[in-house]
């Protein structure tokens, strides 16, 4: 339960926490998009510098970021199977009782690894510096352009913002049936495949029944305080660039340059 | 055989910005067979305290002893089932831990998770039904569909069903009427009487902890900031006041006549105490 931890929102006072959360959307997606392009081990290597630069920016420690990507293991070394089973190009590595493997299937491996990696961290700045609230504003103002194709730019805030506030409250609740039921004589890793069935029906029946509850409460709370949909709403919060978002827009646009003329 | 902690800390999210101390350095050992209340403000680490004693959570530091078993946080006691049996843990608000198709089968589930026989633990659990005063066209509803009150006596009813030595209750009767509340605390009273089990209550009011509880222990800000008999606790009115706390009603209207004039020597607990008191100073 503790992986999920990582991506929430950690209350500091840094550098990338003061900044304007539209252009950290902004930067997030370009940094992204650098890192689909095919700019090869340099340009991916320069894309780690920027990132890592970005890690000392938020006061995270790698080490954090490590620990909780050790779920990936299991599915990088799936990946790594198949690929040395199926990949059939570059030079032969080494062979042994008939297996050959090539150098292409391990270099596949590390290219998916690298960029994995590189996506997570790179999301993983924005939301542990980025109040949930912070960043429904900058998703609505990113989509309010579409409004005029009449893409329903606040509902869909609205809705992303419900949905992030309610995701440690269900991992809350989560973790507390589980104790409850654990409780009852539950055990998951252990018992028949019946059992197991049953654990995870235990587990399961009570959060969709609190989760439909959950949801028909704030609905009514919603409305007893006159919300109404489609409504022209007006902000308390005003969100206003400084100096740090001319900076970080600079960086992230400069890597972005070099990453296309590296892989041209 | 005891329940006791030893020097024991708990950080909740440990290595993390999150971390948090929920309890420090707690030493205590739980009177068996007796019924003891856990009070404190909220926040104060009460619910973290109980859940060491069937160990969903390990001690960070030190050692709690929970009848023949020894928790640390290095070693991880094995068969945590057979310690499940034996202390039974309710939970805050356990109505939300209801999932079956029908309550029968619902109080049916902890039995048949810890190996009981089918027909035993049907047996068992229409017992559990009656105990918490549902009578047996229940055992066919849905839990789902009864009211709040009810499921939090079927959900009771389901530890109950298991038959524990020790019965843990983390605010048992929050939310519910007076009179629902009332008729809890006299079956744990009960269980305690007639069937020695050894009863501990997290709760907020004070009435319940004169009227049906033996020891009380105190927590505030993650320690233990006493433990005594009841009796003896609430002879001491700032103690009470220390956690924010409002005495129970009858030491309330002990104080108002004290003030008044009326002079009492011996402590009170019922309410016929403090009738036989009055009259004798009425008399006098
Ligand atoms: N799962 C958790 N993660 C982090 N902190 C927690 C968790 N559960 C409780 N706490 C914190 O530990 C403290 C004690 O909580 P708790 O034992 O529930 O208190 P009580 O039951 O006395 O109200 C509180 O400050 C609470 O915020
Ligand atoms: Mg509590």
């Amino acid at each position: 339960m503790n992986n999920i931890a990582l991506g929430r929102y950690i209350p500091l006072n840094t550098f990338t926490h003061k900044l304007d959360p539209r252009f950290k959307i902004l930067g997030m997606l370009i940094l992204m998009v650098s890192v689909f392009f095919p700019s090869g081990f340099i340009g991916y290597g320069v894309i780690a510098a920027f990132v890592f630069i970005a890690l000392l920016f938020t006061k995270i420690s790698l080490k954090m970021i490590l620990k909780s990507m050790k779920p990936m293991i299991f599915m990088l070394s799936f990946l790594f199977v198949i690929n040395s089973l199926v990949i059939r190009t570059g030079y032969v590595l080494f062979n042994i009782y008939g297996f050959t493997l090539y150098s292409d299937a391990v270099f596949q491996t590390l290219y998916i690894m690298v960029r994995l990696t590189l996506m997570i961290i790179i999301t993983t700045l924005l939301t542990v510096s980025t109040k949930p609230m912070d960043l429904t504003l900058g998703i609505e103002d990113l989509l309010s352009p579409f409004k005029r194709i009449g893409l329903p730019s606040h509902e869909i805030a609205m809705m992303i913002s419900i949905a992030l506030r309610f995701i440690p409250t269900l991992i809350d609740e989560t973790n507390r049936i589980m104790k409850a039921q654990a409780s009852r004589g539950v055990d998951l890793k252990e018992g028949s495949f019946k059992e197991k069935i049953m654990a995870i029906l235990s587990l399961i029946v009570p959060l969709f029944v609190s989760s439909f509850q959950r949801a028909e409460e704030l609905a009514d709370a919603m409305e007893a305080r006159g919300y109404v949909v489609a409504q022209h709403r007006t902000r308390y919060k005003q969100l206003k660039p400084t100096y740090r978002d001319t900076v970080m827009m600079g960086g992230v646009l400069s890597l972005l340059g070099v990453i296309i003329w590296l892989s041209l | 055989m005891p329940i006791a902690f030893e020097k024991v800390n708990f950080k909740y999210a440990p290595n993390t910005p999150f971390a948090y101390e929920a309890l420090k350095n707690i030493d205590l050992a739980f009177e068996m067979g007796k019924v003891t209340a856990i009070i404190g403000p909220t926040g104060s680490g009460k619910s973290t305290l109980v859940q060491h004693l069937n160990a969903l959570l390990l001690p960070s530091e030190g050692t709690v002893l929970v009848l023949d078993r020894t928790i640390t946080n290095k070693h991880k006691p094995k068969e945590l089932k057979s310690l499940r049996q034996r202390v039974g843990l309710v939970f805050q608000f356990p109505e939300y831990q209801l999932f079956e198709e029908t309550i029968l089968k619902d109080i049916m589930f902890g039995p048949l998770n810890f190996k009981v026989p089918e027909a035993q633990a049907k047996v068992l659990a229409m017992n559990a039904l009656k105990l918490v005063g549902l009578d047996e066209s229940f055992a066919e509803k849905s839990p789902l569909d009864i009211s709040g009150g009810q499921k939090r006596r079927v959900a009771i009813a389901g530890i109950l069903a298991i038959n524990p030595d020790v019965l843990v209750l983390d605010e048992p009767t929050a939310g519910l009427d007076p009179q629902g509340s009332k008729a809890m605390m006299e079956l744990f009273l009960r269980l305690n009487k007639e069937n020695g089990k050894t009863i501990l209550i997290v709760t907020h009011d004070m009435e319940h902890v004169i009227n049906y509880c033996d020891n009380v222990v105190v927590m505030k800000d993650g320690e233990v900031i006493n433990h005594q008999r009841v009796t003896d606790y609430f002879e001491r009115k700032t103690q009470v006041e220390d956690i924010q706390m409002n005495l129970p009603q009858l030491l309330m209207f002990k104080e108002a006549l004290l003030d008044g004039g009326f002079e009492f020597k011996q402590p009170m607990r019922y309410l016929e105490d403090l009738a036989e008191a009055i009259s004798k100073e009425i008399k006098r």
